[in-house]
């Protein structure tokens, strides 16, 4: 077993835990764990394609970065709605939120 | 074997960081009163409180230790004596700092008790404010050495004149946010004794506090020695053998912080936070700019 | 050999903790075990060289998670999991989900011939060079689109955040 299909392994099962996190957890701040968790096991997938199959081109390593933009940008978003939901109903249960579904 | 060799300095100046934090609150200069104090607590009782998050109650005071020691392994003492030379040193050395929060967070919120876990959170708002201000900084040195390497940092120091004179802002900015990193008065929130009777140090004693100092005399060392490679020339000076002036340097810096933290007042904590966001992190980016545009027009 | 052992390790470290993150009722513990998911993540880069990134994810992840910390302790009815309160729903579910996403994406990394595997990486001196020549060039529009994004998401969740003045 090569090291490259290792590191693609260890990032599929982080992959599935996030997913279980984000769909089994009612509290926003547990799901958004579950989504970084998501995130973080595709910079696994990223650096280890850059590692093993193209160590050449930088444009893996940018990705990367921008993986990790977009957890910060997750981070901020979700706080965001979390503060304005919790002072608008006083929790951010999600089975609360029901009523978002319009 | 240089490992072996940056122990026997990083003991030393932990010890005299110690004395000089005693004699600055004391007004007593007493160097034997470091060793006095450790074997007192080691033979403290170390008592747990009701109730506590056992794992991070415990695991605390190790990790601000083990960030004070990661700091310390990129920063050199002279041109060959460093333990790992980093490409990334300047970025490493940040990342090491940024667990004490960590550390701290943990000593707040493990021993169940209210004061710490308040000083806990208060240091998380400080650290995040002032944590923007030593990367920012170091962003700057690193521009005029074309390298995050700290060994590189220092020797592009050589070549004409110190960062302290060519980046007065950044140097400014640095040196207030390590005092803030390493809570130093004014900006001791985190263990405020006379308001939060301890903070996150409260709970903690015996063996665990003496580890808890011992790590913060590190990360006292490491953010003075941090000083001294990044603005004040590291090993560079005339006479005297390199390590020596790294030593010398890191000392002087130590004294100057807890002296200049005597006189001043206790910040208070919304204050400290607007002038970091308000005030620290524009003037963080001018100093960029300032230094981009002198290397350019150097360059020229 | 040995990066592959360090990889084995830190990736155990990962998925344990990513583990115990679910697992456990006390949001603090539960934030700080993903910070040491997120760790060793780093851990992982570094073990495949790619130091800038690996020293990038232990820096910013500390912080990162502690916000995620003090906001579980800020929202949660029972922040320390004294109280036993089970917070999940549609567990099988889930797990069913997790089980089969896992499972394609093994498959996947099983069955698709990589070619050939590269031994050898740029040192890291060589490699901060070449990410900053990549992004100042090649990719310097998705750099700045990046950090205008970063940007308009700042400022949007400060203005859903911000407590309005009650109404007269």
């Amino acid at each position: 077993m090569t090291t490259l299909i290792l590191a693609l392994i260890i990032g599929a099962v982080l992959f599935g835990i996030g997913l279980y996190g984000a769909l089994s957890q009612t509290n926003l701040v547990m799901i958004m764990m579950g989504v970084e968790l998501m995130l973080g096991a595709t910079m696994v997938n990223l650096v280890a394609f850059w590692r093993f199959l193209h160590p050449d081109v930088y444009a893996g390593q940018m990705f990367v970065l921008v993986v990790m933009t977009v957890m910060a940008v997750e981070a901020a978003v979700g706080f965001g709605l979390g503060t304005a939901r919790f002072r608008a109903k006083g929790s951010v249960e999600m089975e609360e939120a029901a009523e978002l579904k319009g | 074997m240089t490992m072996l060799l940056m122990i026997v300095p990083i003991v030393v100046g932990i010890w005299v960081v110690a004395t000089l934090e005693s004699w600055v609150s004391t007004g007593r200069f007493r160097p034997g009163r470091p060793l006095a104090a450790a074997v007192a607590m080691l033979g403290q009782e170390s008592l747990v409180p009701r109730r506590p998050d056992r794992i991070l109650f415990e695991i605390a005071p190790p990790i601000l230790l083990a960030a004070g020691i990661a700091a310390t392994t990129v920063l050199p003492l002279a041109a060959e004596v460093i333990v790992i030379d980093l490409a990334t040193g300047g970025l490493f050395v940040n990342a090491a700092w940024v667990y004490v929060v960590v550390a701290l967070i943990m000593a707040g919120w493990g021993p169940n008790g209210a004061y710490a876990m308040v000083a806990g959170w208060r240091f998380l708002a400080q650290l995040i404010a002032y944590a923007m201000l030593t990367v920012m900084p170091i962003t700057a040195v690193a521009m005029r050495a074309e390298s995050l390497s700290t060994t590189a940092i220092v020797e592009s120091q050589a070549s004409g004149t110190w960062n302290v004179i060519t980046q007065p802002l950044g140097f400014v900015l640095f040196w207030l946010a390590a005092m803030a990193v390493a809570f130093l008065p004014p900006f001791d929130h985190p263990v405020a004794p006379t308001e939060l009777a301890g903070g996150v140090t409260a709970e903690y004693t015996g063996v665990r506090l003496a580890i808890f100092r011992l790590g913060r005399l590190t990360l006292i060392l490491t953010l003075a020695a941090a000083v001294v490679v990044f603005y004040l020339g590291g090993w560079l000076g005339p006479w005297l053998p390199a390590s020596a002036w790294t030593a010398v340097k890191t000392l002087t810096v130590v004294a100057a912080m807890l002296w200049l933290g005597r006189w001043v007042p206790r910040v208070r904590s919304e204050h400290l936070m607007a002038w970091s966001w308000k005030l620290g992190i524009p003037l963080a980016l001018v100093n960029i700019l300032w230094v981009g545009v002198t290397l350019w027009a150097v360059d020229r | 050999m040995m990066p592959t052992i360090f990889i084995a390790l830190f990736g155990a470290a990962a998925i344990w903790f990513g583990v115990r993150v679910f697992q456990t009722s006390s949001m603090v513990r539960s934030a700080l075990s993903l910070l040491g998911a997120m760790a060793a993540i780093g851990g992982m880069f570094l073990a495949m060289e790619a130091e800038f990134l690996g020293v990038l994810q232990l820096m910013m992840m500390a912080t990162e998670m502690s916000i995620m910390a003090i906001f579980m302790v800020m929202y949660m009815m029972d922040p320390g999991g004294l109280g036993q309160m089970d917070m999940s729903h549609q567990q099988r579910e889930a797990l069913a989900a997790g089980i089969v996403a896992t499972l394609l994406a093994v498959a996947v990394a099983l069955l698709v011939n990589w070619g050939t595997v590269a031994k050898e990486v740029d040192s890291t001196t060589v490699q901060l060079r070449a990410l900053g020549i990549e992004i100042m060039e090649r990719s310097m529009l998705l750099f700045e689109t990046v950090g205008v994004t970063i940007l308009v998401s700042m400022i949007a969740a400060i203005a859903v955040a911000v407590a309005r003045e009650p109404k007269r």
